[in-house]
């Protein structure tokens, strides 16, 4: 196995591959990241909203579809689905692996932010009323800022969730070169080259995944510590 | 002037608030006593439309905030397909309206010409709840304060946000309160590192950085340490001596005495008896009351 570990740090044409393969999955954890973001705050939004405005209940029903179907079904499922039937126009494939990730992660996130959001004190929302404050502007300006604060460990949770769940990007087909060929995909790869020793490339490929996650741990400790400014005595 | 008509309020099966109508005038200092459960706090609620009223109207400055109630006005039911059927059928207006009153009749699809009277009398006499806010100031039980704004922040987002005031009028407006309240150095912390007595003389200041014409006060010392209940019962003698009109639930007794100019019991949803605080402390009528009194002072 040693020999293998050395082949491959060696070898430029396998590094080449992971190199690439990395570029791959930070670059569709990144954008899924950001949809799922999106996403699941609008839909965290319209649910919370439903609570006391009657107009949002079919929009909050759908949400609650959204929610129940995706987090109910395997992600592979979603994804083939996605790139083979849903949106299988040519050459979209990669594109639709991303939005794949995106909406999946989408509702994790959104019951995330909308625990977060019901976690802030109630009192908060009924002071901000009281003074004549309509709902919107007191949950942009007093609730959002607290639940934040309160849904940030969650949410660099479900990034790095979304992070290894990328890496069954390849089993829609990649080959070398292609947008779908990420760091899993180039394990697969190595190892195919080295006559199926699957072990060596894994560790080095996991030693990758390791450094994103811990850069993520890192982001998340300092944005957390930067909104806890309020809460220090 | 506060006008609370014929108010019901139900949680689910539970009813909190049966039938209670009173008046808050101009300058009056209301205080509402009862045992827990009693309703006290719910009433208090509902007259700046934190708790939706099941039936009811409230009336502020001869402005409706609720939805109309039908049962308040014969002229309404006058108009609705039930109350002609019953006319048919029986004869007198008067027994009928009574009959769907106590029935609760006027649920279904009533007509248009009922369902038009009704649409124009909101109409003619509604008013924008958040603008009804503006002039209600509200002082919680848990203070409130928004935890993630500096105690300035916290006196001039109100009036910044609903650009009643430029952030520099708001600012110097809310030094002049924090130094009424001998809180000028607090400005720029967070309400974190405020004692109880401090964060709800805040409270009380940040709902005096509108202007308002009313107070509310939902048990504004019941939260505080017994040291500083004095601070604020102190803030809010001073308030109501400057003549604001004030609504207090309290279970201060010795207080609702002192400042109080008229004293409502409430007890199972209902105000059980009314008057000057001599009359109810001195010489109470219920047995309800001497029962309560008697427990509590």
């Amino acid at each position: 196995m040693f020999e293998d570990l050395v082949t491959i740090l060696s070898s430029p044409t396998y590094m080449g591959y992971i190199w690439q393969g990395f570029g791959t999955t930070l670059a569709v954890t990144l954008i899924a990241v950001l949809i799922g973001l999106v996403l699941g705050f609008i839909v965290a939004i319209v649910k919370i909203a439903a609570l006391n405005n009657k107009w949002m209940k079919i929009p909050a029903f759908i949400c609650n579809i959204y929610t129940t179907v995706i987090r109910g079904t395997p992600v592979a499922l979603q994804l083939f689905l996605m790139v083979f039937s849903i949106l299988a126009f040519p050459g979209f494939k990669p594109y639709a692996a991303i939005l794949t990730f995106g909406i999946n992660s989408g509702a994790y996130v959104s019951e995330n932010i909308r625990a977060g959001i019901m976690s802030v004190d109630k009192g908060q929302m009924e002071a901000g009323r009281s003074l004549g404050i309509p709902w919107t502007h007191t949950m942009v300006k007093i609730i959002f800022p607290q639940a934040i604060k309160n849904v940030i460990p969650a949410i660099g949770n479900e990034m790095i969730s979304l992070l290894k769940e990328t890496s069954i990007i390849g089993w829609v087909g990649s080959t070398v070169g292609t947008l779908t060929f990420d760091l899993n995909a180039a394990a697969g790869q190595i190892a195919l080259g080295l006559g199926g020793a699957y072990l060596a490339p894994s560790i080095i490929v996991g030693c990758f995944y390791l450094v994103v996650v811990y850069a993520m741990v890192l982001i998340v400790k300092f944005v957390e510590g930067r909104l806890r400014k309020s809460d220090r005595r | 002037m506060i006008d609370v008509k014929n108010l019901y309020k139900n949680f689910g099966k539970t009813q909190v608030l049966k039938a209670v109508s009173t008046t808050v005038k101009e300058s009056e200092k209301v205080v509402i006593i009862g045992p827990s459960g009693s309703g006290k706090s719910t009433l208090l609620r509902c007259m700046n439309l934190l708790e939706e009223p099941t039936y009811g109207e409230i009336w502020v400055d001869d402005k409706l905030i609720t939805p109309v109630d039908p049962y308040l006005h014969r002229d309404i039911i006058a108009l609705s397909n039930t109350y002609a059927r019953m006319m048919a059928e029986a004869g007198d207006s008067d027994e009928v309206i009574a009959k769907i009153k106590k029935d609760d009749l006027l649920k279904r699809f009533e007509g248009a010409a009922y369902a038009k009277a009704i649409k124009k009398c909101r109409k003619e006499n509604f008013l924008d709840i958040n603008l009804v806010r503006r002039r209600i100031g509200m002082v919680f039980q848990h203070f409130n304060l928004f935890n993630n704004k500096t105690v300035l922040d916290n006196l001039t987002i109100a009036p910044v946000t609903l650009k009643l005031k430029s952030k520099a009028e708001a600012e110097e407006h809310a030094y002049a309160l924090l130094k009424r309240i001998g809180l000028e150095d607090k400005a720029k912390v967070y309400p974190s590192t405020l004692s109880g007595g401090q964060k709800q003389r805040i409270a009380i200041v940040r709902a005096l950085a509108m202007t308002p014409e009313y107070m509310l006060f939902d048990e504004p010392t019941s939260a505080l340490d017994p040291e500083m209940v004095g601070e604020v019962l102190e803030l809010m003698k001073e308030l109501a001596e400057s003549g604001m009109t004030m609504v207090i639930v309290t279970h201060e007794m010795g207080f609702a005495r002192e400042v109080g100019t008229r004293v409502l019991f409430m007890a199972d949803g209902q105000i059980a008896e009314e008057g000057t605080p001599s009359q109810i402390f001195g010489n109470p009528q219920t047995p309800r009351l001497q029962e309560f009194l008697s427990k509590v002072l």
